[in-house]
């Protein structure tokens, strides 16, 4: 997805980004730049998007993932560690 | 400047539902607070059906507040069917009951419909699609689902179990 607009269902971004929000979701800046702490991104968990801020990068080639969670100061149970491969853009804009 | 332009860019293009759930599997799921959000609509839609314009301002001010509350509901919906997709439907139940993807894409599409217009067949089919979902949702649970009448102004059922 080069540019995507997605309305978000769910509260984990809080206060960040809130239920009923909409973000612009972009795949061009992790074709430049790896994925970092702090970046908030969509990513891809059984066909469905989800967005989750990067909390711990292991950036290393093979192994390449992310530790990420959201926000609204819980913990992680399901997420955890994703494969960059199912990260599918970075949250650019949030409206 | 840049704002303004991702604004425009945001309006051309087709929205997507992203998902932001609680990530904690607090293992608390029900199929209740959907089915109130499907009656609140055609209650709500009954409502406007029924709004009297003797006074034009004061008949205004109750539109606005009435679809206020349909909206809100249509988003309940939304939100409640998302959380049971996401956090509690599991790949074997989409097996066991291979229309229950189908019939929750088919509610999130009603919900718009009811928000966008006020049309008591979509509202009515909402409410059906739910209570479908909520016999599904029962049914993992081991449990027997049965339509009752619900106790509300719709004068319409609502699913519970045995």
């Amino acid at each position: 997805m080069l540019l995507s607009s997605f309305k978000i269902v769910g509260h984990s971004m809080e206060p960040t980004i809130s239920m009923g929000d909409k973000v612009l979701v972009s795949s061009i800046p992790f074709l430049i730049f790896k994925p970092k702490v702090g970046d908030i991104i969509a990513l891809k968990k059984n066909k469905k998007i989800l967005i989750k801020r990067i909390l711990q990068a292991n950036p290393s080639a093979g192994t390449e993932s992310y530790f990420v969670r959201g926000d609204n100061d819980k913990d992680s149970l399901e997420i955890g560690w994703v494969s960059k491969k199912e990260i599918v853009g970075k949250v650019i804009f949030k409206i | 400047m840049m704002a303004s332009l991702f604004i425009a860019i945001s309006r051309i293009l087709p929205t997507q539902i992203a998902y932001a759930h609680c990530d904690i599997p607090c293992g608390i799921y029900d199929p209740h607070a959907a089915q109130v959000g499907a009656h609140t609509v055609i209650r709500m839609t009954q409502l406007l059906s029924e709004l009297k314009r003797v006074d034009e301002t004061k008949a205004e001010h109750d539109v606005a507040r009435i679809t206020h509350v349909k909206d809100d509901h249509g988003n309940m919906i939304e939100e409640e069917l998302g959380t049971l997709e996401n956090d509690y439907f599991k790949e074997e139940h989409f097996k066991e009951y291979p229309k229950l993807k189908e019939l929750i894409a088919s509610a999130v599409k009603l919900s718009a419909k009811t928000r966008q217009t006020i049309d008591m067949a979509s509202a009515e089919q909402l409410l059906e699609t739910v209570l479908k979902i909520s016999e599904i949702f029962y049914k993992t649970k081991n449990l027997v689902p049965i339509r009752v009448k619900s106790p509300y102004p719709t004068q319409r059922e609502i699913v519970v179990y045995k």
